[in-house]
């Protein structure tokens, strides 16, 4: 991985992005280091105040520990407060800017090759590097701003005691504070990728499980299935264990540190009694604010690892870059494809070989064949997500790689087999095809789509909740939400990859004849694997060896 | 859509499950209380030192005081770790028992539970919510513990030395929940919304990414990413509205401990200069005691983010199905099975899944004599997949006798009726591992002959032999990606090993292509040959498979027609 030569490189990456809120992040990180002042300096009068009042150095500052003593105790309490909004405040904005940013580069990067080829896992777990990153602010960088603030205190009030002492309890403060999260940081980068694996390997063996429940209890492998997923849940808590193990001895290497350096302290208490006593408390304090660190390092590792996951996704090259000066949008919408040849991977077959099609203005064609003979890589070179290697493909006469890809998905309104359903309502997911898209638009589509019963059937109507992946719906009825959506879309071109899957027959039959109605004047470029015979259709291809062959209409 | 406050069935749960985890985190609460009792010898050790060197008198320090906080220190490091290890071990036992228990309830309620779940929905279930349960079991709940007890050993500590100073770290400690009471939405409300905000900003986030080449492609990620930036600004706003109030109740805490180190500070002050210098190593004691005090009540708060995440948990774990009673089966006496021939009948069966939507079967009636085939026909919602759930197992008749060679179908062990069954679906599930592992699913003991006739039986021979590692070529999630034809051999050759009298099949051709259909239909009339088949499918498949037919409409069969 990249991201191990240097760790600190991708977090910095991250903080880069968030320059606009520096401002909040900055205001933040000084109000939360005024707060830990106070508290040292609190813990420090106390001690001081208590040592004064022995008598062993008394001087005219006792009245003034006194009200120092209240002059932080009160700031602290109003410091803490302010701290938590503050950083909380700066949190959220950050946190936002972050997932905006993901996204758009996403989108840009690699939204055609990831999401057009379904990997809505690799996705999710991206999401959950995202994820990862919330903690940056508030309990990484700050905590080690405090560090940094808390030395040269340190070193002054040990100072007053002995300067040899406040050499020893620098070294220590910055073992503790810098030393030990680095070191924990840089293992946890290293184990990180055996716990991802882990976790894979529980998850895949559950899905496996859970998706194929009958085929389990047809073979009867009920005790089978559970013992291989308990085998796998006891490989990611032993890799747990061992990283959090590791963690519990960094913490407590970090505690001995600490009670290094007390016991310093007490072994120099002859030579400075009054100094050495408000030193002993400021000391307790300081590394009680530092004890997390060795926890943040452990944060930074996963952090920085998630971190340059992400960038890699965000910043990936463009697949299919627009031309500098993009060609003007033609007005007409005829498609042609001469002699393409097109493979995913260089390492992988052909998929379409030599392929020449004609697709006239508001024809109804279908493009037929097994999975894998590339119907579905035919919409994703129309749609400009992918270049052909050889061959062109035009749009009304103009060639797509002269065409900017938003100008050609203008065009063409695309179903496919992985269209998603957003965790929204029907409204918002139907105007994801057209904006700008009145009621009476949206419920002409859903009736097209012969959903309108079913949702005039529900108690909200078009507010009604798709729920995630359009799970309140079954099936069939989210294929047909879908399926309104791309009829609303104004696109004089529709690609419909398998519309009618999850349909039974006589819904499917009803859905393509009113398909037929429905589309006049549009273009209608179908997918399937095989036709009913109520498609009205003016050519038929056949793909077969990553060439089409014309069938009888 | 807001997302519920933890209902009552979520409380309940939680109650049962900290029942259940504080026994498993006993350890850890025992160490982290023994640590307490060591850093109070500790400060004991600290306030001796320091009042021998501020007296100044010009005695020779007694060294066992330092010996004793260096030990101490050791032991208080070794404490907390032991008591770190022994969270961890708890907060694994009690996934590893809560993910079993999920587990269990999944695997026996079959398919049933996909009526109201979706896989996915169950597999984040049964990974990613009992694994942010950890933190109920690893630091919630030892937490709890110990913010109830710790302080006490303090106080006890700070009363035996000085009455006053006790009293005062009382008062104070009992106006920390009480003042988080009376803010009216206290600490814990705080995190609540703050994690509730961050979880709901996060799905929205997840959603959007999931469906990102939908949106990249409908031409709208400008949109959608102003839409975010949106709703995560108003959800900012919102949430910061809240926090301003909430987090005065975290200041209570604050107040309280500047309160106890001001008033001790100033008490101790004036008692050693005014009245009794000689107890100045009572006035550190109970001075280095008060944040000793406080830790396990700052503790106690840090960890409520956890409990905010099991409740989130929670709330999806008690929506899985309960167990079924085991008790039915065993009432009656337990029939044994017939190693040939299986003769099915149907009597006036009935079947509801949801009232609402009337009942799936009522009065079916069928009869299919051993080694004969029945075809179940008729548009999806019908009932022919209520039928095939019946034998499987998954439901029981609610009406009416389902009998397997006379023997009603509830008497059967399920072993017994898995054992006599090989089941055909719409999409084969092939696991994740190597072919030869997803073959010896149907027959772990298999042969390498019997594996390979199997294949030949099932056609399946030709293309196995072509792929790169042959038996050996890893499938499923992340493996060799099989056409659907391919993957639907893989389920025929795996029934063809299973070698079972009685043969359901769900629209086995529904996803392929006619030519591959015609190929795959040809192996499936080789594997019904001598077995009782029972095949619900269109029309095209049914054509060619002979026997009976039976032809259902909402549940009900319709007049016979082609009945052989």
């Amino acid at each position: 991985m990249s991201g191990t030569t240097n760790p600190a490189a991708p977090l910095l990456r991250i903080l880069g992005l968030w320059r606009g809120r520096s401002l909040w992040l900055l205001l933040g990180l000084l109000v939360s280091l005024a707060a830990l002042t106070a508290s040292v300096a609190l813990m420090y009068s106390a001690g001081t105040m208590v040592a004064v009042g022995s008598g062993v150095a008394i001087t005219a500052g006792v009245a003034g520990i006194a009200v120092m003593l209240r002059v932080f105790g009160l700031s602290r309490i109003a410091l803490r407060y302010l701290e938590r909004l503050a950083t909380h405040a700066a949190t959220f904005r950050a946190l936002a800017d972050l997932r905006i940013w993901f996204f758009r580069g996403l989108a840009r990067s690699s939204a055609g090759g990831l999401g057009f080829r379904r990997a809505g896992d690799l996705l999710s777990r991206l999401v959950s590097d995202v994820e990862a990153l919330d903690g940056l602010y508030l309990r990484i960088l700050i905590p080690l701003a405090g560090a940094i603030l808390l030395l040269p205190l340190l070193a002054l009030a040990a100072g007053r005691v002995d300067w040899g002492l406040a050499v020893i309890l620098c070294v220590l403060f910055a073992l503790t504070a810098f030393v030990l999260p680095g070191l924990a940081a840089r293992r946890t980068l290293a184990e990180g990728e055996n716990l991802a694996t882990a976790t894979a390997a529980l998850r895949t063996a559950a899905a496996d499980a859970l998706s194929g429940l009958r085929e389990v209890r047809a073979f009867g492998a009920e005790g089978r299935v559970a013992a291989a997923i308990q085998a796998r849940e006891a490989r990611l808590f032993e890799t747990q264990r061992r990283i959090a193990l590791r963690g519990a001895t960094a913490q407590a290497a970090a505690f001995l540190l600490g009670q290094a350096a007390i016991l310093a302290i007490l072994i120099f208490a002859g030579t400075g009694p009054a100094a050495a006593t408000g030193l002993i408390f400021l000391a307790l304090a300081a590394f009680e604010a530092i004890a997390i660190l060795p926890r943040a390092g452990v944060l930074a590792g996963h952090s920085a690892a998630a971190a340059a996951r992400i960038i890699e996704a965000a910043e990936a090259p463009v697949p299919y870059p627009d031309p500098a000066i993009p060609a003007k949008p033609p007005t007409r919408s005829a498609l042609r494809l001469e002699g393409v040849s097109f493979r995913w991977q260089d390492d992988r077959d052909a998929v379409l070989d030599g392929m020449t099609l004609d697709i006239p203005h508001g024809s109804r064609v279908a493009i037929l064949g097994p999975s894998g003979a590339g119907k579905s890589t035919i919409a994703a070179l129309l749609l400009k997500v992918a270049a052909p290697q050889e061959g062109r493909i035009t749009l009304g006469g103009t060639d797509l790689a002269d065409l900017s890809a938003h100008d050609v998905r203008d065009r063409i309104s695309h179903l496919s087999q992985a269209t998603h359903l957003f965790d929204d309502t029907i409204r918002n997911n139907l105007r994801i095809g057209r904006p700008d898209a009145d009621d009476a638009a949206i419920w002409a589509a859903l009736d097209q789509a012969a959903i309108g019963e079913t949702v005039r059937n529900l108690p909200h109507g078009l507010n009604s909740w798709v729920g995630e992946g359009g799970h309140r719906f079954s099936g069939g009825q989210g294929r047909r939400l879908a399926l309104a959506r791309t009829l609303l879309s104004p696109a004089p071109i529709l690609i419909l990859d398998e519309p009618a899957t999850g349909l039974d027959a006589a819904t499917e039959r009803a859905f393509l004849e009113t398909l037929n109605a429905s589309t006049q004047g549009r273009t209608i470029i179908l997918i399937a694997h095989r036709l009913t015979g109520v498609e009205k259709l003016d050519r038929i291809w056949r793909l077969s060896a990553g060439r089409a062959i014309a069938a009888a209409a | 859509m807001l997302m519920d406050e933890p209902g009552q069935a979520t409380k309940h749960w939680l109650r049962a499950q900290s029942a259940l985890g504080r026994r498993a985190a006993l350890p850890s609460i025992a160490a982290t209380l023994i640590g307490i009792v060591c850093a109070i010898t500790q400060a004991w050790c600290i306030a001796i030192i320091l009042a021998w060197a501020l007296r100044a008198d010009g005695t020779a320090p007694s060294l066992a005081p330092f010996i004793g906080f260096a030990l101490l220190g050791l032991a208080r490091a070794g404490l907390n770790f032991l008591a770190e290890r022994a969270a961890l071990d708890a907060g694994a036992a009690g996934r590893r028992r809560l993910r079993g228990e999920a587990l269990t309830r999944m695997l026996h309620a079959g398919p049933a539970i996909f009526r109201t779940q979706h896989s996915g929905a169950l597999t984040a279930a049964v990974i990613d919510r009992i694994e942010a349960l950890d933190g109920l079991f690893a630091r919630w709940i030892p937490a709890a513990a110990v913010a109830l007890i710790g302080p006490l050993i303090v106080l006890l500590a700070v009363a035996a030395v000085d009455w006053g100073a006790a009293l005062v770290l009382a008062v104070l400690g009992m106006l920390v929940p009480l003042g988080m009471a009376l803010a009216g939405l206290g600490a814990a409300a705080a995190s609540g919304r703050q994690f509730l905000a961050l979880t709901r900003l996060q799905a929205r986030f997840l959603d959007r990414v999931r469906g990102i080449a939908t949106i990249v492609l409908a031409n709208r990620a400008g949109d959608e990413a102003a839409a975010l930036a949106r709703s995560a600004d108003e959800l900012r706003r919102r949430t910061m509205r809240v926090l301003r109030v909430a987090f005065l109740s975290s200041a209570v805490l604050d107040c309280a401990i500047a309160a106890a180190v001001i008033i001790l500070a100033i008490r101790e002050w004036g008692i050693i200069s005014g009245i009794d210098a000689g107890r100045l190593d009572i006035a550190l004691f109970t001075l280095l005691l008060v944040p000793e005090f406080f830790a396990p009540l700052r503790a106690f708060s840090a960890a409520y983010q956890d409990r905010m995440h099991a409740a989130g948990a929670a709330g999806a774990l008690a929506q899985l199905p309960k167990l079924p009673e085991p008790a039915t089966a065993l009432a009656q006496p337990i029939r044994t099975v017939p190693a040939h021939g299986v003769t099915i009948a149907f009597e006036q069966v009935g079947f509801t899944w949801d009232a609402a939507r009337g009942p799936a079967l009522s009065g079916v009636n069928f009869r299919v004599p051993a080694g004969e085939t029945m075809v179940l026909l008729g548009p999806s919602g019908a009932g022919k997949s209520t039928i095939l759930e019946i034998l499987l197992g998954f439901i029981r008749p609610e009406t009416g006798r389902v009998t397997i060679n006379g023997a009603p179908i509830e008497s059967i062990v399920p072993e017994a009726l898995s054992r006599m069954t090989g089941w055909i679906g719409q999409k084969p599930i092939l696991f994740s591992g190597t072919l030869e592992e997803n073959l010896r699913f149907a027959k772990p003991d298999a042969t390498d002959a019997e594996i390979a006739k199997a294949l030949r039986n099932a056609s399946a021979d030709g293309f196995v032999a072509a792929l790169p590692q042959g038996l050996a070529t890893p499938i499923g999630e992340g493996g060799y990606g099989l056409s659907g034809g391919q993957a639907q051999r893989i389920a025929i050759a795996r029934a063809f090993l299973k070698n079972a009298p009685l043969l359901l099949m769900d629209e086995p051709t529904a996803h392929l292509d006619p030519a591959t259909e015609a190929e795959v239909l040809e192996s499936l009339r080789r594997l019904a040959v001598g077995r009782t088949v029972i095949l619900a499918s269109h029309a095209a498949a049914a054509h060619s498979f002979g026997g009976r037919r039976l032809e259902l409409r909402d549940g009900q069969a319709q007049p016979a027609r082609g009945v052989a």
